[in-house]
């Protein structure tokens, strides 16, 4: 190893290891006086932009911890998995297998399920953009369910979970429902699975109807409207689809080419 | 018809930051550009890069990046890179930068990003690789780069044996070497200045950066920044943190006309990042950067 890439070793092991003792005792001796109230401002810094960053892919987890706790987690997340990349908002994807391990937070089941849903609206919000073809609906009278293919909204994902997690985040995000009546939808381990998708530029997230977290999945695996279908039998597509055309979720309809 | 600009009249923009997406695509004050962070605007798509689009639609950008890690012994990320150049040509900026800083390396195995601006040795081996990464850039955009120097909270000791540069030498030959220009950050000079008079109580901390800023050739300067920064008091010690969080100090804007003597009008930002006050009091800090600067290229006060 070089000099140059031991001295930022050293510097990055110091900012990154805990307990980094050793690691500290390195830098010193590789700085000017002993570098440690330098040192320390490095580390601050680390730790506020980690809680800063989570805050914002992470504000209902934030919310449900308290500026303390979160600040904490952020910090331990930090430690324990490293950005690795120069876009601090692609970090913090780790947080609800994080949080799912955590032996402190195993009295809240449901904020592992909180977190996942929220990195979904977080990777939503900066998903490629997609115009809306409404006038290929019509492929739908037409063609064979077989070789017809639905296009989502940008970053369309579906979360399941045994706990009331759209109404968790919304009741934050939205204040509806209410904090009252989510915390009556956990005592009766009310089980919602969550849509994410983009409506235009807002990400949105709302309860998945009957049969369709396995058809979204079906889609999203790149299958066609018929095999989608059958893999969601308890889905009634008659209803969902005004829907979702009219929420922005299914943009248009593209038909397979024909095999020549 | 093309309008030359005045060159008696100073290039201003601001940091262009959330707080402000709106009120500054509503009110579009007279600002030369607009410089936003370059890693906020790497996502394929969404509201972020739709603002960004609108604001380039009023404005010259400037790309100014705070994670390419140009200094790294491991070299770029290629997806970093990758990202930024998409950028560059959907935005197609006025100028692009990033800072002489390393954040990449390993770490128990795996590559991580330290998410902050670390400091270089001054030391040939660190002018070597910055030289390869910056020429790397360049390639790969196809366009003049700009280099800014850190606010630095530690100082590496010359190791044995090798040749240590001085700061605004080490930044001249990475300029003869590279053809990059340099983004100068007066206010990080007179931070390092302060933090360097904890040691040398002897140092005079406006005369080290009006060396400093001297000792550069005069042509390689291609932008200048200007922020407020903080003293910080506590149990671990005393140090100054460049934090953009308070208006420009007297001895910062005194280094600024200083600097414009010396360069010319290069463009000015005035940053700030945190506390981030109303759009009016950044407005305010950057005429007044226009009006030091006018006077300084008009000949008035210089």
């Amino acid at each position: 190893m070089t000099g140059l890439a031991q001295q930022q070793q050293a510097l990055l092991d110091a900012l990154f290891a805990m307990p980094n003792h050793d690691a500290i005792k390195i830098v010193a001796a590789c700085v000017v006086d002993t570098g440690a109230r330098g040192l320390k401002a490095y580390q601050t810094n680390g730790h506020m932009l980690a809680q800063r960053a989570l805050a914002g892919a992470y504000p209902v987890v934030d919310q449900l911890l308290g500026d303390e706790s979160f600040g904490d987690l952020a910090r331990a997340l930090w430690h324990a998995h490293p950005p690795v990349c120069g876009d601090v908002a692609q970090w913090g994807a780790a947080l609800a297998e994080f949080l799912r391990a955590s032996p402190q937070l195993q009295d809240e089941p449901y904020l592992h399920d909180v977190a996942t849903v929220e990195w979904a609206l977080h990777r939503c919000a900066t998903a490629a953009n997609r115009a809306a073809e409404l006038a290929t609906l019509v492929l739908l009278t037409t063609h064979d369910p077989d070789r017809l293919y639905l296009v989502l909204a940008p970053g369309c994902a579906t979360v399941q979970s045994p706990w009331p997690v759209v109404s968790i985040l919304n009741a934050h995000l939205e204040q509806a429902p209410t904090l009252a009546a989510v915390g009556q939808q956990l005592r009766d381990a009310l089980a919602q699975d969550a849509v994410v998708w983009r409506a235009g530029l807002r990400p949105r997230v709302r309860a998945a109807v009957l049969g369709e977290p396995d058809f979204l999945q079906a889609l999203l695996q790149g299958k066609p409207l018929g095999p989608a279908l059958d893999a969601a039998p308890l889905l009634d597509f008659g209803s969902w689809l005004p829907m979702a055309v009219q929420t922005g979720l299914v943009l248009s309809v593209v038909a397979a080419e024909t095999p020549q | 018809m093309n309008v030359m600009p005045d060159a008696r009249v100073a290039v201003v923009g601001i940091g262009w930051r959330h707080p402000h997406y709106a009120p500054v695509l509503e009110q579009q004050p007279a600002v030369d550009f607009l410089e936003v962070h370059s890693e906020n605007f790497f996502g394929e798509g969404g509201a972020a890069l739709a603002v960004l689009e609108q604001g380039r639609a009023h404005y010259p950008i400037s790309l100014h990046g705070v994670g390419l890690s140009l200094g790294s012994a491991v070299g770029l990320d290629a997806w970093h890179l990758d990202q930024l150049a998409r950028l560059v040509e959907r935005i197609d900026p006025v100028r692009v930068s990033d800072h002489a800083a390393f954040a990449r390396g390993s770490f128990q195995g795996a590559m991580v990003h330290a998410a902050d601006l670390l400091p270089l040795p001054f030391s040939t081996e660190a002018l070597d690789v910055l030289c390869a990464n910056v020429g790397r850039v360049q390639d790969r955009l196809q366009r003049p780069f700009m280099v800014e120097n850190l606010s630095a909270y530690l100082r590496w000791k010359p190791l044995a044996d090798e040749h240590h540069w001085g700061e605004s030498a080490f930044f001249a030959e990475l300029v003869r070497r590279t053809g990059c220009s340099l983004l100068v950050d007066v206010n990080n000079i007179y931070v390092n200045a302060l933090n360097a008079q904890r040691t040398d109580s002897a140092l005079d901390p406006v005369q080290h950066c009006r060396d400093w800023l001297d000792a550069l050739p005069s042509a390689c300067v291609g932008e200048i920044h200007l922020a407020g920064h903080c003293h910080v008091s506590d149990a671990h010690g005393d140090i100054v943190i460049d934090d953009h969080g308070s208006r420009v100090c007297d001895a910062v804007w005194s280094l600024y006309r200083h600097a414009i003597q010396r360069f010319g009008g290069v463009p000015t930002l005035i940053e700030w990042d945190t506390d981030i006050p109303a759009l009016d009091v950044l407005l305010d800090e950057a005429a007044r950067a226009r009006n030091v600067g006018t006077e300084v290229l008009s000949g008035v006060g210089a």
